[in-house]
């Protein structure tokens, strides 16, 4: 080693670091909640079904929670008497960092399903699985949102009994679209634990699937709108 | 019988299996390392310990990949390097640390280090200024290669590159430290 790189790494030993961190406590508890996360997600999907059946089941009386629920690929959408506790946010709030589509589709392991677009909008990542542009739509900003599910659930709907959910199809596959009274969204992590992001919706949503991939199209779009833009992606 | 310590191969298989007593053993031992290098990628104390912590979460996860007798610190520090990276670039950071050389009198230091002794304040402080000014990619991989002290293999994981451009970037940068420090540094 020559004296210039003894300096340095003399020099490296008197260099000032924030103080270090006990990381170990709060990685194990991770790990202790959700090991591994096919595990986890299996539990969650037996869970939400074990709910689903469970209020199926129950007498329609004034406590009966949960009064339909549909599913595609990757998302649950529950009608429910009463909304759970959910926080307002901006249309970019809680969506992640944003990054230029060719590193987001490197984070998220799959090609973006896009429509015709002007320029080059960035990408929000939520946790390395869910992805969102936001768009233009008819003067409108809209949020498209989508996500590769094939073993868990990613985006759980709870809407009130006076929502419209109509089961559609684009472009020969299925989906689901949600109108009416605000409705709530929570997004489950990589690892099927919830994010605790549950956040109120005050517009229009179309969730369908295309390919492996689940998609999301949420603004203040008529039914039509929404699925003139979902038939465009490509 | 005395217990014996055991080795990390043994903690690796162990945690494999599910053990998270074997696998908080691997958390302490690299915790410190794992957080200064992230700290040195992120920029930020905050996003260090966050990679830092995400990383062995990660880690563990990925552990059915790794190979049995491969060197466990360069794999983790490349987890969590790769999540102080995402980190730097979602908050739109340079990673533009400014090091800092800690305070010359630190409590309980009666006598100089070592370290301290070997390089006088006035030179301490003329090096780092030249470190500081050096290229993003120089300045990492000197940080990395002497002040975190890692083997050319543990640099070139941390900063995703191979070890071939970390050579050539430690001597590029080798070389603009001695111009810039010329004739001090002449040797």
């Amino acid at each position: 080693m020559s004296a210039l790189e003894q300096r340095l790494q003399a020099l490296g030993r008197e260099l000032a670091y924030p103080a270090e961190p006990e990381l170990a406590p709060a990685v194990i508890a991770r790990l202790d909640r959700a090991p591994f996360p096919w595990r986890r997600a299996a539990a969650l999907a037996l869970a939400v079904l074990a709910v689903a059946l469970a209020a199926a089941l129950a007498v329609p009386q004034a406590r009966t929670a949960l009064l339909r629920w549909f599913h595609i690929r990757g998302a649950t959408v529950e009608l429910v008497e009463t909304l759970p506790q959910a926080q307002e946010r901006s249309k970019a709030g809680g969506l992640g960092p944003a990054f230029p589509r060719r590193e987001a589709e490197r984070m998220l392991g799959f090609h973006l399903a896009l429509p015709p677009l002007d320029g080059h909008p960035p990408v929000h990542v939520l946790g390395n699985v869910l992805a969102t542009v936001i768009l233009r739509a008819d003067g409108h900003p809209a949020l498209l949102s989508e996500f590769r599910a094939v073993r868990y659930d990613v985006l759980k709907k709870s809407a009130v009994g006076k929502s419209v959910i109509e089961p559609v199809r684009v472009n020969g596959e299925g989906g689901l679209w949600v109108e009416g009274p605000p409705h709530t969204l929570t997004y489950f992590d990589e690892r099927g634990e919830f994010r605790q992001r549950t956040v109120l919706i005050r517009g229009n949503v179309l969730l369908w699937t295309r390919g492996e991939l689940t998609l999301r199209l949420e603004g203040r779009l008529s039914k039509a709108q929404a699925l003139r833009i979902a038939r465009t992606i490509r | 019988m005395v217990d014996r310590p055991l080795d990390e191969a043994e903690l690796v298989e162990r945690a494999k299996r599910g053990d998270l007593h074997a696998w908080e053993t691997i958390v302490r031992e690299y915790q410190g390392i794992a957080f200064r290098t992230a700290y040195l990628l992120s920029g930020s104390a905050a996003d260090a310990e966050e990679a830092a912590q995400d990383g062995f979460v990660k880690a563990y996860r990925a552990l059915g990949r790794f190979r049995r007798g491969a060197p466990l610190k360069p794999w983790l520090l490349r987890i969590v390097a790769n999540e102080a990276r995402n980190r730097r670039r979602a908050a739109g950071r340079r990673a533009a640390l400014a090091l800092r050389a800690a305070t010359q009198d630190r409590p309980g230091d009666a006598v100089p280090s070592p370290e301290a002794a070997l390089v006088a304040s006035d030179d301490r402080a003329r090096l780092l200024e030249a470190v500081n000014g050096l290229s993003e990619e120089h300045r990492l991989v000197v940080a990395c290669r002497y002040f975190l002290e890692l083997s050319e293999d543990e640099t070139a994981a941390a900063l995703g590159i191979r070890r071939g451009t970390v050579k050539s970037r430690l001597a590029r940068a080798l070389a603009r430290l001695r111009e810039t420090l010329e004739p001090e540094a002449a040797e």
